[in-house]
């Protein structure tokens, strides 16, 4: 079994067939290699259900696998299902399953392991809020699952294939077991070897992995995924300066970010290939509108008027930034200028008029911002443009805990920025679902939350289009919240890394280290 | 002296009880808690609340107090909420790091600050007085995580000699071992030899200048002999106290340069700790750094003690 | 011979005249203290102001040190961040002398109290100070007051000790049992020796305790739990020019060169006071 594996994905697109007992080791592609990867944050768990975290994300999604997954254009494909069937009242969902997936501890997958991996979500998953709608999960055959759900949901597949905190598919047996106490055992094309916290995260190619033929080739995070190389280690390597210097001297063949004046560095080096993510995520600044003048849409009128964009995002993120109005990315069917119209107005006077009209009075307003560099440079740029109007504002930089904990309170902030990365990839309920029920700015919007319900139960993609063009000028005219624009990252590979292509997370399938 | 050497004990013992419960008031006092680790920015607090739940989060304070203090006396130092291995494995695991950077920087200080301190005394008001009087006024002046930072854009970014950063373990090569510590432990080292040289050298001149050493110069006895038999151990006494001293800036120092090289080690550890509310860690974390600086102030006190009788009677 | 000539204070100021380490430390302290009040009127450029246009640029005949990736001036944000620095050593200064003192004194003055004292300034030293403010910071946020509150903590307990000592030596010397036998008031005649024979060396120690202050601000800044953005505090422009180094190594550079020059300055005029004021500890 195992042999015929390899052969086949030997397989390469173009048929490319090396067998390592014919071929001369040479610089071509070769099958094998051990890669690191430089990322900024270390893993907060490598319990996938746990965690929404991108760090955890970049290793857990080389590891497990899910029911359905986000393709390229981040639509929902199936992956561990083979299809789906839905009845025709919306409410019953079929998955059957692809057979002959393993475990990486050998054991087949089978309909009881989806079960239980998918209750337990529901019981402490970190969004177990996308499953609310279901009303119950059975294994309807050995191979298959049957979800009840309890009204439509137009979402549900896109709920399902979340790759934000992964409904990752367990063995029954490590399901049973409490939130971050599990082994890591998955179906992915890696397989988990160590961890050494502050260090690295391990993985090992799973000779067992069973790719899903059904698929052409790679196809973001379903479709067919052919490791071919024998280890992937990621390196935790918080400081920007230490994974530039890493990667120049060879010690990591991949950097997962860096800023434009470092990889203006690499550029012209013929020893490194420069990949420029564009976009990547959108940098969004929070009011509080339960606390004081930020409740007041005047103000939050007067400073949207104000600020200069381009300022922004080009002393944030340098060389590497979009201005764009739209709540959702360039090249999603939902993105469009309509309703952006207020959108980088840089006009100091109309602002001067707003803020008249507003209750501010000279007060010192908090701006809460975690410690991440373009977080602080943004609140640092506003803050000083917004000085020339006469707003005091101070900054507060804590760490990301301290941060998050304020910043879901109605106390002690006025502003918070920070990025919002996967929601505008996973589309537009994603985008709409922070600002639902006020829990992103403190105080219910009505208009907003009836949008969001609509949305669910829309089934038209021309009806969802309009509902959300509706949102995005809501955000817009009553600045519910600033978006700045959108913003990427660079990320910088030896050249011997062949066919690697950007993604949500450096994806490990489909490429090949050269010698 | 084995007197002293209980009282010292019972001190130490005292002062540690104190440490313990001085990190548990700052723990209660500290906001947030590792859920908002796990989840990202667009987390609703009742998922953030399922999650505390879920990890045991929510239990009162002073409980969590008793029954870390039983698990202690066990020898149990508890879990890492997050790393997902317990903090004695956590601890272990960075220790060699931590000490072997620590204990080099401190013989390299020690060692380099007594033979410049001694020199010095030997040539006083001379040109190698004032040449280490001043290379030492300047050691204590730089920051050492600024001069580690100097070090890294000269020695591994300019003529990459040297790693930017990050610790290479003994036994994966002993050569890269060394490649990966030097520049941090000589950083720290260059900036604590200041403080040992001084005192060297005044101890040593407060040596020769007294009658027994003027005598055995009567005596024909050659400089040399009188220097190595007479004056060197008596020079030597007073330069423990500020081992003693350095020990704690030593480790203060570690953190940050283990910041500033990557290097994964105990300081690197509890800052982690701090940034992402690893409760069980941060007291672990600082509870055995606390003890370290305390071990080292003791073996200080000892062997003061056993050199000098009059400190025994104290 | 003039009457000043023969006071113990005019004694002590000639001698203290006499001293390089003093001279040229007083020298080097007030022309740097001189330069940071000045600072708004030195400053070529505002030390605040984004110029995103004018970003990292290297040393030039605008901006002398070159700018920071804000296109802010660095020699501008040096001048304006010795001032921040200055205050929070000075701060620290003042805090650490009063509760030096206040404890020491104490310890000394009860021997009851004297043991219980000092095993806890014994628990505080045994905290690398870095880490308590940190601690700090996170409890109550990044800002001057809380660095100066964290360096406060983590050296009076030296401070303590020192007086302490002081204390004790007074408590036991021969002229204090005269005085008393004398009739004078205990407490007067202890105050008055007190006062004397601490001052000293505690004027030493406050000196060196600004030179710490500065050195660990610097450091506690670079961490991130020094004054917030966009204050030029020296550690705030070393963090800051972090991620920039290999592209623009001057933000690191300068504002590192201008902390070794006030910590040296310090370190001299505690070396001449030292000298002077206390001479048992000279070295």
């Amino acid at each position: 079994m195992a042999r015929l594996t390899r052969r086949r994905s030997f397989g390469l697109g173009a048929g490319l067939l090396v067998s390592s007992a014919l071929a001369a080791p040479t610089l071509a592609q070769r099958r094998g290699g051990d890669i690191v990867i430089a990322i900024t944050q270390a893993p907060p768990s490598l319990d996938a259900h746990v965690t929404s975290a991108q760090a955890a994300r970049n290793i857990t999604l080389h590891m497990y696998e899910t029911l359905f997954a986000r393709d390229e254009n981040a639509r929902p494909v199936p992956e561990l299902a083979e299809a789906v069937r839905i009845s025709s009242d919306g409410l019953t969902y079929v998955f059957p399953l692809r057979r002959n997936v393993r475990f990486h501890n050998g054991v087949i997958m089978t309909a009881e392991d989806v079960v239980a991996s998918i209750e337990r979500y529901r019981r402490i998953g970190a969004s177990a809020n996308l499953l609310a709608a279901i009303d119950s999960v059975v294994a309807s055959g050995l191979h298959e699952v049957t979800i009840k759900l309890k009204q439509v949901q137009s979402t549900f597949l896109d709920n399902l294939s979340s790759p934000r905190a992964p409904i990752a598919i367990y063995p029954a047996a490590e399901a049973a077991k409490p939130a971050n106490q599990i082994t890591f055992i998955g179906t992915g094309p890696y397989r988990f070897v160590e961890y050494l916290p502050d260090r690295h995260v391990r993985l090992a190619r799973f000779d067992g992995y069973v790719p899903n033929t059904k698929a052409a080739g790679r196809d973001g995070f379903a479709g067919r995924k052919e490791a071919h190389l024998d280890t992937v280690t990621f390196r935790f390597m918080p400081e920007l300066g230490a994974r530039a210097a890493a990667l120049e001297v060879g010690e990591v063949h991949l950097v997962e970010a860096v800023d434009g004046p470092t990889a203006q560095r690499f550029v012209g080096n013929p020893r490194f290939t420069i990949h420029r993510v564009m976009p990547f995520a959108m940098q969004v600044i929070k009011f509080n509108h339960a606390l004081g003048v930020t409740g007041d849409v005047n103000f939050r009128l007067a400073v949207m008027s104000a600020l200069d964009m381009e300022e922004i995002m080009a002393i944030a993120f340098p060389d590497i930034y979009q201005l764009d109005g739209s709540w959702i990315y360039p090249g999603s069917p939902y993105h469009t200028a309509q309703g952006t119209e207020r959108y980088n107005k840089r006009d100091l006077a109309a602002a001067r008029a707003l803020l008249g009209r507003s209750g501010y009075r000279g007060e010192r307003l908090t701006f809460i911002v975690d410690n991440i560099r373009p977080n602080i440079d943004t609140a640092t740029v506003i803050q000083q443009r917004l000085r020339e109007l006469g707003v005091n504002i101070d900054i507060s930089v804590s760490d990301w805990p301290t941060v998050s904990r304020v910043g879901f309170t109605p106390q002690g902030w006025n502003f918070w920025c920070h990025g919002f990365g996967i929601e505008p990839f996973e589309g537009p309920a994603s985008v709409m679902a922070p600002w639902v029920g006020g829990a992103s700015m403190m105080r219910k919007d009505e208009r907003i939350d009836a949008l969001f319900a609509e949305l669910n139960a829309a089934m038209e993609e021309q009806a969802r289009a309009q509902i959300f063009t509706d949102f995005q000028r809501h955000m817009w005219e009553n600045a519910i919240a600033i978006k700045a624009g959108n913003y990427g990252l660079f990320q910088v590979a030896t050249a011997r890394l062949r066919d690697f292509k950007p993604y949500r997370i450096p994806r490990m399938w489909g490429v090949m280290l050269d010698a | 002296m084995i007197r002293f050497l209980a009282r010292r004990l019972a001190g130490s013992a005292v002062v540690f009880l104190l440490v313990s419960m001085l990190t548990f008031a700052l723990i209660w006092l500290v906001p947030g808690d590792p859920t908002t680790v796990l989840l990202e920015a667009s987390a609703t607090p009742e998922q953030v609340e399922r999650l505390r739940g879920a990890l045991g989060l929510d239990k009162p304070l002073p409980l969590q107090m008793l029954d870390w203090y039983r698990r202690v006396l066990s020898g149990d130092l508890g879990r890492s909420i997050l790393l997902n291995r317990s903090v004695t494995e956590a601890l272990l695991e960075r220790l060699p790091v931590t000490l072997s950077i620590a204990a080099i920087a401190l013989s390299l200080a020690v060692l380099l600050g007594v033979a410049a301190g001694i020199l010095a005394a030997l040539f006083h008001n001379r040109w190698p007085d004032q040449l280490v009087m001043v290379v030492a006024l300047f050691g204590l002046s730089v920051p050492d995580f600024w001069l580690g930072l100097l070090f890294i854009l000269v020695f591994a970014l300019g003529l990459g000699w040297f790693p930017t950063g990050g610790f290479s373990p003994i036994e994966q090569g002993a050569l890269d071992w060394a490649r990966s510590i030097a520049l941090p432990a000589l950083a720290l080292a260059l900036t604590q030899m200041g403080f040992v040289a001084r005192m060297a050298r005044a101890s040593m001149l407060d040596v020769l200048s007294q009658d027994f050493v003027r005598t055995a110069d009567a005596k024909g006895l050659s400089r040399r002999y009188i220097v190595l038999r007479h004056g060197l151990p008596n020079a030597l006494v007073p330069v423990l106290t500020v081992i003693g001293i350095i020990a704690g800036a030593l480790l203060g120092g570690t953190v940050v340069i283990e910041q500033v090289f990557s290097i994964p080690g105990v300081g690197r550890l509890v800052i982690g700790a701090i940034l992402s509310r690893d409760f069980p860690v941060i007291q672990g974390g600082l509870l055995f750094l606390a003890a370290v600086y305390l071990v080292v102030n003791l073996i200080v006190d000892i062997l003061y003690a056993a050199v000098d009788p009059r400190v025994r009677l104290e | 011979m003039s009457e000043a000539a023969t006071t113990p204070l005019g004694a002590m100021w000639r001698r203290l005249r006499r001293n390089r380490s003093f001279v040229i430390g007083v020298a080097l302290v007030s022309i740097i203290v001189a330069v940071a009040i000045l600072a708004p009127l030195l400053a070529p450029h505002d030390p605040l102001r984004n110029n995103f246009r004018a970003r990292l640029q290297p040393p030039s005949a605008m901006f002398w040190l070159g700018t920071d990736h804000f296109g802010r001036d660095i020699l501008s944000r040096i001048l304006h961040g010795a001032r921040i620095s200055l205050v929070i050593g000075a701060s620290v200064v003042v805090v650490t002398g009063i509760l030096g003192t206040a404890i020491g004194a104490i310890a000394g003055f009860f021997r009851a109290l004297d043991e219980p004292i000092m095993r806890l300034m014994d628990a505080i030293m045994a905290f690398p100070a870095i880490l308590l403010a940190m601690a700090i910071a996170a409890v109550m946020g990044a800002s001057v007051t809380n660095v100066v509150l964290a360096l406060s903590i983590a050296t009076t307990p030296h401070t303590a000790r020192i007086v302490r000592g002081s204390v004790l030596v007074v408590r036991e010397m021969e002229y204090v049992e005269a005085a008393r036998a004398l009739g004078a008031s205990e407490l007067r005649v202890l105050f008055r020796h007190v006062l004397v024979n601490t001052t000293g060396p505690l004027i030493v120690r406050l000196t060196y305790v600004f030179a710490i202050a500065i050195l660990a601000e610097a450091a506690l800044s670079f961490i991130g739990v020094g004054p917030p953005p966009p204050a030029p505090s020296f550690g705030n422009i070393i963090a800051n020019g972090r991620d920039f180094m290999i592209v623009a190594p001057w933000i690191t550079i300068f504002p590192g060169l201008a902390i070794i020059a006030v910590v040296l300055g310090l370190n001299l005029l505690g070396d001449g006071l030292r000298d002077v004021l206390d001479p048992r500890t000279r070295i």
